[in-house]
């Protein structure tokens, strides 16, 4: 188990986002919380990776318990979070945003290799290494994000709604290279809007409403069943 | 933040206008302690003493009252307060001193002066974002203390500033006594200045200001032009500040330098965030704890300031909303009668807005009588 | 042409200066949206220090700028751990900061007073002496803080470019929550730049206490020209303080020996208002908009 989460509450202020989630990811596994926008699933990946504080219920973290540890410390723990709207380094070039990825200590002795496997992976990235990640188009942010992801030692890959904003062609290329991840035997757990783009990535899905998980069952089954999609999504 | 949607009546709602009517027997008696305490006190040895100390009450709470309103509530990060009382004191000072006139009459130049000189910096700067007009009132106050030093001798008396500036002429009355003559029109100037902040508190841009403070992105989001606004608020506390500083000319008969010294600039706002920043009765309640600590800890001069800073940086960590808060709900209640009907169910938190409340009470000794701006 | 090089001389040497007070309150500002309104005591502290180490426990002027530096940093670690840090992310940011540091400010120059008495102080040059080349005097002393000014600055820039710990302190700067999640530690790098610009405003104190004299507080009006740099350069822009730290320098230089010394001062607030006018974001600076 990789992660488990137990009875997990989060929210801002006065308000309660999240009420009580329980969650768990095997190693090497493809989960995917399904739910419409504004539903908590920002919030719950935000919680688990630390930058917003549980308010009850337990985190573990690769058999660790992580419940209130700040962001730094789960990140160096092993969990990687690509987030919403990617949150890039503006005025850094891409290469910088990149290494700032290997930034957690054994890594970055390993940063130029890294880079090199990153670079690989997404060639794109090499053309447009020295430009400022703010020049950058949508679809070359999404995947500098995904690089940087890439360049820690990562343990489980989060990725919340990796199609937003993105054109229809760039979409596809973006859960290519996030399958191509999971297939490389790392866990994902990634919070998407529809179930357009996830059928082969998903080996697990859970459907999330107004802070609760309300359906969790295996891909095929859930997948398949259009009308509770539809009732869930719209 | 206009009144509750949910209550359709056209009447005024009691409750929802807040300006309670004040206790008529408060405020007949303070006016008439106002009134004649100088007259008791000076019966006493050591009675001047404590008059000068309620001039110095009056002139510094103005100050600070106007500091807050720029400071505390349309969230200018302005630094020239000192410098613009300083603009009110020397140019009284020069004209009456140099040049001759009465007094009095350079006395009414002095705001005006001082409204000038805030409208020329803040044109340029209330446009741009807080720090700039930090840097920019900041670098106006240096500007002016190297002015006043270093500046033409009819100006810098040599560095020294200005000694022997013409009292207020008494035209015969207070059998001539200046010190009562100060402490008279040092009260008027206060309640005017009090009466009239309480006005801006409690009006739609008061209320506005209060709730948009830490947000200028909101502000600009939501399209308000803050800057005329900003404008206004700056020029007004200048009025005020120019006026105080004139009359502290005349008061203690000279201008120097000294007005400058950063102590002095830490004083005044350790005023207003000891008393309560951004709330109407902080800096009134922060001047009078201020002038008294200062007193009682005469002897501890450099102390003194070292502890001041201290606290003001703890008072930012600790307690940022002042000792004000403390004190509010017991100065209203001696000061205005209860609301009617107030429900079981509101708390002391939420006391409702107060705008467009016509104002039966803002002439009182004390000032104002309900305070509903909370600060942060 | 005398004038000239007057100028060129007066302009790098102060703009060395500049920019080493101004670097500090920059990266500061970049990274915590803190307007350091201490910086000028931090500079009065740092030279202190200095002053003590020689004058005081009679070691030799070599130490007594890394003694400067540290004990202006150790003041800036504490400036953070007590103030600081217990207020970050609250409501009202803005305002309790600047308070706070006003505090802080005038507690250090209160403090100053209070162990070092208001008579100015001098620390001796590390090279005295001076050579003349046509009417302009150059002296040794000047060379000194030239260098040391233009090696700190470059260090600096080295670090922040390319070392992890400098990569971390822009990534906080520009996206805290990202930082986070690339496993920085926040609120220690907070401390870090923190500790790095208190150290810069001593050095910078220190080397200047050295051509003008020193009092509790001779850092006020250091502080004022620094605060015109980091907003001239574009507030939270490195290089762009560095360019402005040196335009200025020559501005200020230029005055005084075509005007008169006594117009340097006003005749720089006037080119900044007219600057803000024309470039409300300065000559690097990233529309706050766009920030956010």
């Amino acid at each position: 188990m990789i992660l488990e989460v137990n009875g997990l509450e989060a929210g801002y202020g006065v308000s309660t986002v999240l009420h009580g989630i329980d969650l768990a990811v095997q190693e090497g596994e493809g989960v995917v919380v399904l739910g419409p926008n504004g539903h908590g699933k920002t919030t719950l990946l935000r919680t688990i990776s630390g930058l917003n504080r549980p308010r009850a219920g337990s985190l573990r973290f690769d058999g660790v318990d992580v419940t209130g540890w700040r962001a730094d410390q789960i990140a160096e723990a092993g969990l990687v979070h690509i987030p919403q709207g990617d949150l890039l380094f503006r005025e850094m070039t891409v290469e910088d945003n990149l290494l700032m990825g290997a930034y957690v200590k054994p890594t970055w002795g390993e940063r130029q290799e890294r880079l090199a496997r990153v670079y690989e992976l997404l060639p794109t990235l090499k053309d447009r290494r020295k430009q400022l990640a703010n020049s950058l188009s949508g679809g070359e942010r999404r995947m500098v994000a995904i690089g940087r992801g890439l360049m820690a030692e990562a343990r489980l890959l989060m990725v919340d709604e990796p199609s937003l904003g993105l054109a229809p062609v760039i979409i596809a290329q973006v859960y290519e290279r996030i399958q191509a991840i999971k297939e490389s035997g790392l866990a994902v757990l990634l919070a998407d809007e529809n179930a357009d783009h996830i059928e082969q990535l998903a080996d697990r899905v859970v459907l999330l409403e107004s802070g609760l998980f309300v359906r969790e069952g295996p891909a095929e089954t859930l997948l398949a069943d259009e009308a509770l999609l539809s009732a869930y999504l719209g | 933040m206009t009144t509750t949607p949910n209550r359709p009546t056209t009447q005024i709602d009691e409750r929802a206008a807040p300006w309670r009517k004040p206790k008529w027997g408060a405020v007949v008696f303070l006016t008439i302690v106002a009134l004649l305490m100088p007259w008791v006190l000076l019966q006493f040895g050591g009675g001047s003493f404590v008059v000068h100390m309620l001039i110095m009450f009056f002139l510094w709470s103005i100050v600070a009252q106007s500091w807050n309103l720029v400071l505390g509530v349309s969230g200018i990060y302005s630094f020239a307060q000192l410098a613009l009382f300083a603009v009110g004191g020397w140019t009284t000072g020069v004209l009456s001193m140099s040049l001759g006139w009465n007094p009095w009459l350079s006395l009414a130049v002095a705001p005006v002066a001082a409204t000038v000189a805030a409208i020329v910096i803040g044109l340029p700067s209330l446009r741009l974002r807080g720090v700039y007009v930090v840097l920019l009132t900041l670098a106006f106050h240096e500007l002016l203390r190297n002015y006043a030093i270093n500046g033409p001798e009819i100006i810098s008396g040599g560095g020294y500033g200005l000694i022997g500036v013409p009292r207020l002429p008494t035209g015969g009355l207070f059998d001539g006594n200046h010190i009562l003559l100060s402490y008279y029109s040092g009260l008027v100037v206060f309640i005017i200045a009090t009466w009239a902040i309480w006005r801006i508190f409690h009006s739609p841009i008061g209320v506005a200001f209060a709730a948009l403070r830490d947000s200028e992105g909101y502000a600009i989001g939501r399209g308000i032009n803050q800057f005329r606004i900003k404008l206004f608020l700056f020029g007004f506390s200048a009025f005020f500040t120019g006026l105080a500083g004139g009359m502290m000319t005349h008061y203690l008969g000279s201008v120097s330098p000294s007005i400058f010294a950063f102590s002095v600039l830490i004083n005044v706002l350790a005023m207003i965030v000891i008393g309560g920043w951004g709330s109407f009765g902080g800096p009134i309640l922060g001047a009078a704890l201020l002038l008294g600590l200062q007193e009682a800890l005469r002897d501890l001069s450099d102390y003194r300031t070292l502890g001041i800073g201290l606290a003001l940086a703890l008072m930012a960590v600790v307690a940022p909303q002042g000792v004000w808060p403390l004190l509010r709900d017991r100065v209203a209640r001696f000061l205005a009668e209860d609301e009617p009907k107030k429900s079981a169910g509101d708390v002391a938190g939420e006391e409702p807005e107060n705008e467009g409340a016509t104002d039966r009470s803002g002439s009182s000794a004390g000032g104002g009588v309900v305070e509903s701006t909370p600060g942060h | 042409m005398n004038d000239l090089v007057q100028v060129v001389w007066s302009g790098i040497l102060s703009g060395s200066v500049y920019g080493l007070m101004a670097i500090g309150l920059t990266l500061i500002w970049g990274a915590v949206r803190l307007l350091n309104l201490a910086h000028g005591s931090l500079y009065v502290a740092g030279a202190y220090a200095g002053w003590t180490v020689i004058n005081v426990a009679g070691l030799p002027l070599a130490l007594a700028i890394p003694s400067a530096v540290l004990a202006a940093a150790a003041l800036g670690l504490v400036m953070h751990a007590l103030f600081l840090r217990p207020m970050l992310g609250r409501p009202g940011w803005d305002s309790a900061s600047i308070i706070a540091t006003v505090g802080i400010g005038i507690a250090l120059q209160a403090a100053a007073l209070l162990m070092f008495g208001p008579r100015v102080k001098q620390i001796p040059a590390v090279a005295p002496g001076s050579f003349v080349v046509g009417t302009v005097r150059f002296s040794y002393q000047g060379l000194v803080v030239i260098a040391v000014a233009v090696v700190a600055l470059t260090l600096l820039y080295l670090f922040l470019r390319s070392s992890r710990q400098g990569m971390a302190i822009r990534a906080v700067s520009q996206e805290m929550d990202a930082s986070a999640l690339m496993g920085v530690p926040v609120e220690r790098t907070y401390a870090l730049v923190m500790m790095i610009s208190a150290g810069l405003a001593g050095l910078a104190g220190v080397l200047l206490s050295s051509i003008f004299f020193l009092s509790p507080t001779s850092g006020f009006t250091p502080m004022i020209i620094a605060l015109l740099v980091t907003i001239f350069g574009g507030l939270g822009s490195v290089k762009g303080t560095i360019v402005a730290a040196y335009l200025i320098g020559f501005f200020e230089a230029a005055v005084q020996v075509f005007v008169g010394p006594r117009f340097a001062l006003p005749g720089l607030f006037l080119f900044m208002i007219a600057v803000l006018i024309v470039r409300p974001n300065g000559l690097y600076g990233v529309p706050e908009a766009q920030r956010l």
